[in-house]
């Protein structure tokens, strides 16, 4: 946001073009924001820059009532087209001599309104394609995943399935996410401990899932994997 | 037409009781009678709604001003009514150099003029294609800017102005 510095043609003529077809900064009524921007500008913009000018001199008829505009001062930089870089802030003040330097550049820019034109356009699509790059980077990556469902025997019937599954959930690993267990009856009074992870493929594999569990001896006698389902 | 721009703009004005009018003519002027006999004409009508409603600001507030909204109303009704479309071009073509410099019609706040004006062009606006509209800019950021405006679109159907930067001319 921001029309970048406002002192340079460059962020005067991206006012400009922002203003082609608005009437005011912000809605359609003169705001605060208006008047946020309307001190920002050092001086009236130059007449070929049409629509700020217009703007600039519509604004300026409002002065008697600046405070009383609806709307709350925002920092400049939230104003304006969307992608443009905020360079309000670290700017040093300018010299007194600007108003000469922008008589001169006025006759130049004259002839050379094409080449305007054209920048300006050059400069949204840069703006548009930035923009569209930033947000594509912000999407996360990718993460392949997997849910596997394992089954935990215990040795005998008398085992404690509530100490084992406990057991069972204190294995920690990075990318290990445990969820949801039951217990499956086998047969003779042994129950299995059907518990589901979801795990990421990089980080976490069956092998040192089984290593894990196999290694509480007390309590496990063996363990398989019951399904395995790319996420 | 004239009808039924001038009941919107009593709603806009706030105006608790609604005339009745009639047409006349094969122009239909619209006619309203009233005590001191009937006022024919859009802009007879329109004018005697707004110092009813006690909103004089909307003539103009100084002489100059007065001057400038009355000549944008004549020409309303001279030129826009009823134009074709060669003659709409033209109209067009004007309005966009005009408004250039200009938020509003007639100075820096809101009149009759640019109501009627809003009226008026709405039907031309709405048979616009897309590149017309980014070529009379002025024109399009004017009419988004009224068709906006608080109470003022009533009866007719907003126009979708697409901000689209495809088609920038050297209008500067």
């Amino acid at each position: 946001m921001g029309f970048g510095d406002l002192r340079s043609p460059a962020g005067l003529a991206l006012l400009d073009g922002f203003l082609a077809d608005r009437s005011y900064i912000e809605g359609f009524v003169a705001s605060q924001a208006d008047v946020a921007v309307f001190e920002a500008l050092a001086a009236p913009p130059p007449a070929q820059l049409c629509h700020a000018l217009r703007w600039f001199n519509h604004i300026k008829s409002f002065q008697k009532e600046k405070g009383s505009l609806p709307g709350v001062k925002k920092p400049l930089a939230q104003y304006g087209p969307a992608g443009v870089a905020d360079s309000t802030k670290g700017r040093p003040t300018p010299p007194a001599d600007d108003d000469d330097d922008d008589d001169d550049d006025d006759d130049l820019d004259l002839f050379g309104s094409d080449e305007e034109e054209s920048e300006e356009v050059a400069r949204i699509k840069a703006e548009r394609l930035a923009e569209y790059a930033a947000r594509k980077s912000k999407k996360p990556a990718l993460i392949a995943k997997s849910s596997i469902l394992l089954d935990v025997k215990p040795w005998d019937d008398e085992t404690d399935m509530a100490k084992l599954e406990e057991c069972v959930r204190t294995i920690q690993l990075d990318g290990l996410l445990w969820g949801q267990s039951k217990l499956v009856p086998v047969g003779y009074g042994i129950r299995k401990l059907q518990i589901g992870c979801v795990v990421e493929d990089d980080k976490v594999g069956t092998d040192i899932l089984e290593e894990r569990i196999t290694a509480f001896e007390d309590y496990v006698q063996s363990m398989d994997v019951a399904a395995f389902n790319k996420i | 037409m004239a009808l039924k721009e001038l009941s919107s703009l009593e709603k806009f004005l706030g105006l608790k009781k609604h005339n009745k009018y009639i047409t006349q003519g094969d122009n239909k002027v619209p006619v309203l009678q009233s005590n001191n006999g009937p006022m024919v004409g859009l802009l007879t009508v329109s004018s005697h709604l707004v110092n009813e409603a006690k909103r004089p600001e909307l003539l103009g507030t100084s002489t100059e001003h007065r001057a400038m909204v009355h000549q944008w109303l004549e020409y309303r009704v001279t030129k826009v009514d009823g134009c074709t479309r060669e003659e709409a071009k033209t109209v067009l073509k004007d309005l966009n150099l005009y408004l250039q410099d200009k938020v509003y019609l007639a100075g820096n706040c809101f009149t009759l003029a640019d109501a009627l004006m809003y009226y008026g062009l709405h039907p031309l606006v709405v048979d616009l294609a897309v590149h017309e509209k980014e070529h009379y800019v002025n024109v399009t950021r004017w009419f988004d800017h009224l068709q906006h405006y608080p109470g003022l679109r009533h009866h007719l159907c907003p126009v979708v102005v697409l901000r689209n930067r495809v088609y920038i001319s050297g209008h500067h």
